[in-house]
């Protein structure tokens, strides 16, 4: 299929003015629109793009025109033209033009709305397709196609902008793409502008082996030349080079930035001599994959999927949770990854924690530091849908079952965000005691995943681990079931291990025997914890044995790191160092180490007020007169928080609160976006003892007035880094000084100084880190 | 494109003497160049003049104010320019965040002074395109009284959010955060009209150097 070329390029050509805003045309130029469609229509072209890519009202908020009356009268344009040969109108959306949390500050269901708006229109004008184009964020285009389906029943191509690094400029890749938007249900997926047509080949041929979907490609004429603002490539070349294209499996070929009606011409005439690798949609079989932006993750090997993320049984967790300490989580998603985690189980499900506004917060707080694929565990439809919403890439879900009504619950969701779904073989009748029949739910749940729409590759089923302790026969035949549904079902297999060793002395030696039984099997998705060598020992001998690990190279690896990294807290305690001496120097695993050993003797009160306090004070005092500096001062912080974190955990276990030395509230004000001194602020707060209740970057004043009252919060810090936010700035302390009972207010930042914190009626001007310390100290009457 | 790690020290005003800071940056300087491709974009414009000010021809605003008219007096030419580290940088420093405070602080004035760098970079190869012709220093919107609001003018036209996923906000501020926009003019003779100085920074007020008695070109 032939789409058309540049609009942006002709209308330039055409004489538009500099600073117009193309879609304006629409309205006060209608024919210098038209004109370029019938150049297109005329050159062969068997699609047309509407002149509506940037219509949108973010972007139209200076000008007299609604985004509805630009696409309407664009759309119309298009379809007038297209009509003369029964080309297709299509309504053309680009991007926002401001980026998304968490990079930016949109939040997805605003991005949402944008679109359905562009949507809503374009459908209504009567658009014949829908084309979201030169998209760089996933999470954008993300929005941009949901808003399409929940808005209109039109066939949706949409294609993303890769560099020559084969990445988007967000970083996501041509895989993740392919699986996350054939996941929503787009109807073509491919690549436009960025790359002339030689640089899009192995683009093009990684989406090609990432979907059943049609291929677009729409290349630029090369690179524009920065003095003349000429293209590089004339049109023979460029319809030359798109052979290569349609042999890497592009079937829907057209131009972009550079190329006009000549280009595609010349292209319509070539394409006539390609040979097309064409898709099949519906019948290949198909490498099943979950991704993230970064990160595509084929599922036909031995995946490991991390359990830490769920408050199951463990109480700071849980503490963590119901403080919206999401930080925490992240911290747990990281240590994950780091111990060789692929996918992250998140169940946040705990009595007290609204699951359905938790489960999304995390997921978008895990997914802005990992970018590790997530598996979302709720037993909550709602915090499913909400979940799958906001995460970016393709996730799995954990899960469904063979129940009638969760069959009829999670599988619409399951296709409608395209993930895949962990299936556990029970029902009505609870979990059956024979491998045949926990293999008749597999098939009835892969039957009922089929039929609604989700394909074969997506569905793993959980064959469920019982206690061994417990059901001693029950062992055999959950490995009985993983292999059947391995072999005869061809399908992956998820379990999760260490269950079966509950009870008995020496859990490790079961579990791994365990493991090592069920790999063999056919298990391809574990559920483990990574932090545990002993576990992932077991794993890196599975791959090497299996032939995953070719050459044995990761197991070489993974021992030859190993060794030093583990003698060093101990050889640091043996050497006699100190606490205080561990957190000077900024080591956090013996500073933990060191806590550990301490706490056996020593109450936690104590550790904190001799040993904790006192090295911290010792350090502000050198970065004061600069003896240390920044990283110090932060190094020996963190290596306090992991003290902190010994001491909270000590006293958790005893059903202690542990001492409330204050909470303050910190946010960097409206329209900020850098936030990095606010945290560094917050780290180092944090590992004094006080509790930081952060509110982000970006923050309207009114949600600061808000959680203050709400939260009855004594002392404020807010953080400026530009001078055009600093207005932002005084509008919260002014509204903060009009409550009745106002809390302190301390601020800080690049650009603010002494005087203007006091000409904004804020109590205190911080200047660095040590002084926001210092003004802490002194409102909640403490050391420090 | 390798990152000036003495440059980021000096930003991050720790002495030479400190070896272990020095160490610390050096490795995160490689983590950063091993995963990230700064990119920058610039295209040249003819200068037309009128009543209020200097026109890049073609871009469709002015560069309004006195820092612009006395550093283009002279120049026939704007080149328009844009640097970024891309929304790369972003996540990293997110995820150094969540791991590492100390490292993370460190990575923010590495890539201070790695886009810094990019530019120097954008200039060389602009010099190149224009053999025999003089350029002023670098100036950017935000510095003396050139509007901050021209972030947006710049972005728009070099075409920089489809180009390099460049986006500004309400406030002007740029996303990904280690962007810059610049302005160098051209001239057939050597510019004697000088950026460099606290005289005509925007931060002259708040500057942390100055605070210290100390000037960040130092």
């Amino acid at each position: 299929m032939l789409l058309d070329g540049a609009m942006g390029t002709m209308l330039q050509k055409a004489g538009m003015k500099p600073g117009t805003i193309p879609e304006t045309l629409n309205i006060t130029d209608p024919e210098m629109v038209a004109a370029i469609h019938r150049a297109y229509i005329r050159s062969g072209s068997r699609a047309v793009y509407a002149n509506t890519f940037g219509a949108n009202s973010l972007k139209l908020k200076n000008t007299e025109y609604t985004t509805a009356e630009l696409i309407e009268a664009g759309v119309r344009i298009a379809k007038d033209c297209a009509a003369e040969t029964g080309a297709l109108a299509g309504l053309d959306v680009g991007p926002l033009g401001v980026m998304l949390e968490p990079l930016g500050t949109l939040p997805f269901e605003e991005a949402v709305d944008l679109y359905k708006e562009i949507m809503t229109a374009g459908a209504k004008a009567g658009a014949d397709m829908i084309a979201i184009e030169t998209m760089s964020d996933l999470a954008e285009t993300r929005a941009a196609l949901i808003a399409a389906k929940e808005a209109t029943d039109l066939p949706v191509f949409v294609t993303m902008s890769f560099d020559a690094t084969g990445r988007t400029f967000t970083g996501c890749t041509p895989a993740s793409m392919a699986r996350t938007l054939e996941g929503l249900g787009a109807d073509a997926v491919g690549v436009n502008c960025s790359l002339g047509p030689e640089e899009m080949v192995p683009i093009v041929r990684e989406i090609r082996a990432n979907t059943r979907l049609p291929v677009i490609a729409k290349p630029n004429a090369g690179l524009p030349d920065p003095v003349t603002g000429a293209y590089g490539v004339s049109a023979e070349d460029f319809a030359g080079a798109m052979k290569a294209l349609a042999e890497a499996g592009a079937e829907i070929l057209g131009g972009c930035c550079g190329t006009d009606p000549e280009y595609i011409a010349a292209l319509g005439k070539a394409m006539q001599e390609m040979t097309f690798n064409i898709s099949k949609p519906g019948t290949s079989e198909f490498t099943g994959a979950v991704c993230t932006g970064p990160k595509c993750l084929t599922t036909d090997r031995i995946r490991v999927i991390g359990e830490r993320i769920n408050p199951t049984g463990k109480k700071r967790l849980q503490q963590a949770l119901l403080e919206d300490d999401t930080d925490y989580l992240v911290e747990m998603a990281i240590r994950q990854a780091d111990a060789g985690a692929d996918l992250l189980d998140i169940n946040v499900g705990y009595p007290g924690v609204d699951e359905v506004t938790m489960l999304p917060r995390v997921v978008q707080a895990v997914q802005a530091a990992v970018d590790l694929p997530l598996q979302i565990d709720t037993t909550n439809p709602v915090a499913l849908e909400a979940a799958l919403r906001v995460y970016q890439g393709k996730a799995a879900v954990n899960s469904v079952n063979g129940k009638e009504e969760s069959l009829r619950t999670v599988l619409p969701l399951v296709r409608k965000y395209g993930a895949a779904v962990v299936g556990l073989t029970l029902d009505e009748n609870g979990i059956p005691d024979t491998a045949e029949k926990r293999v008749a739910i597999a098939r009835r749940i892969l039957e009922r995943a089929v039929a609604a729409g989700i394909p074969k590759e997506d569905v793993w089923i959980d064959c469920l681990t019982l206690t061994v302790s417990a059901q001693q026969e029950q062992a055999m035949e959950t490995l009985k079931a993983v292999r059947t549904v391995r072999e005869d079902l061809g399908l992956n297999t998820v379990l999760g291990v260490s269950n079966i060793s509950f009870g008995l002395p020496n859990r490790m030696l079961v579990t791994q025997a365990f493991l090592t039984c069920a790999l063999e099997a056919g298990l391809t998705l574990p559920i483990i914890n990574p932090n545990q060598k002993e576990i992932m020992d077991v794993i890196a001998a599975r791959r090497v044995l299996c032939g995953e690990d070719e050459g044995c190279r990761a197991y070489v690896e993974r021992f030859a790191e190993e060794a030093p990294a583990e003698k060093s807290p101990a050889a640091a305690v043996a050497s006699g160092m100190t606490l205080g001496q561990a957190i000077r120097r900024g080591l956090r695993n013996e500073s933990g180490k060191l806590t550990r050993d301490a706490l056996q003797t020593r109450s936690e009160m104590e550790l904190v007020e001799k040993e904790l306090i006192p090295a911290l004070e010792e350090t502000g005092e050198k970065y004061e007169q600069g003896k240390v500096f920044l990283p110090q001062l932060l190094s020996a912080a963190q290596a306090a928080q992991a003290a902190f974190e010994e001491i909270r955990g000590s006293l958790l276990k005893k059903g202690e609160q542990g001492e409330d030395r204050g909470t303050v509230m910190m946010a960097t004000v409206q329209g900020d976006i850098h936030d990095i001194g606010k945290n560094i602020v917050i780290t180092v707060l944090e590992n004094y003892g006080y509790r930081v209740r952060d509110l982000g970057k970006d923050v309207p004043p009114e949600t600061i007035v808000k959680e203050t009252v709400e939260k009855k919060i004594r002392l404020v810090g807010l953080s400026a880094l530009m001078t055009t936010t600093l207005p932002a700035m005084a509008e919260t302390v002014r509204r903060l000084k009009e409550l009745p009972d106002p809390p302190q207010v301390m601020v800080g930042g690049a650009v603010v100084t002494a005087d203007y914190a006091k000409s904004i009626g804020a109590d205190f001007y911080a200047r660095d880190v040590r002084d926001a310390v210092k003004i802490t100290g002194q409102v909640f009457g403490s050391n420090g | 494109m390798k990152i000036p790690v003495e440059e980021a020290l000096r930003y991050m005003r720790v002495p030479k003497s400190d070896e272990a800071t020095r160490q610390l940056a050096e490795e995160t300087a490689a983590l950063l160049e091993k995963q990230l491709h700064p990119r920058f974009l610039w295209r040249a414009f003819p200068i037309r003049r009128d009543g209020e000010g200097i026109l890049p021809d073609g871009a469709g605003f002015r560069l309004a104010g006195n820092l612009a008219e006395k550093m283009l007096a002279d120049c026939d030419t704007a080149v328009l320019l844009v640097c970024t580290l891309g929304a790369g940088f972003d996540r990293m420093l997110k995820e150094w965040e969540a791991r590492d405070m100390a490292k993370a602080a460190v990575m923010d004035f590495c890539g201070s002074a790695w886009v810094e760098s990019v530019c120097d970079e954008a200039e060389a190869e602009i010099r190149s395109r224009f053999p025999g012709k003089f350029c002023t220093d670098r100036f950017s919107p935000g510095y003396g009284d050139l509007p901050l609001n021209l972030q947006a003018d710049f972005l728009r036209v070099l075409d920089a959010g489809r180009k390099l996923g460049i986006t500004a906000n309400e406030s002007f501020l740029l996303l990904p955060c280690k962007s810059v926009t610049a302005v160098i003019g051209l001239s057939d003779w050597p510019q004697g009209a000088k950026i460099r100085g606290c005289a005509y920074c925007a931060m002259r007020e708040e500057c942390a150097y100055r605070k210290d008695g100390k000037f960040c070109g130092d």
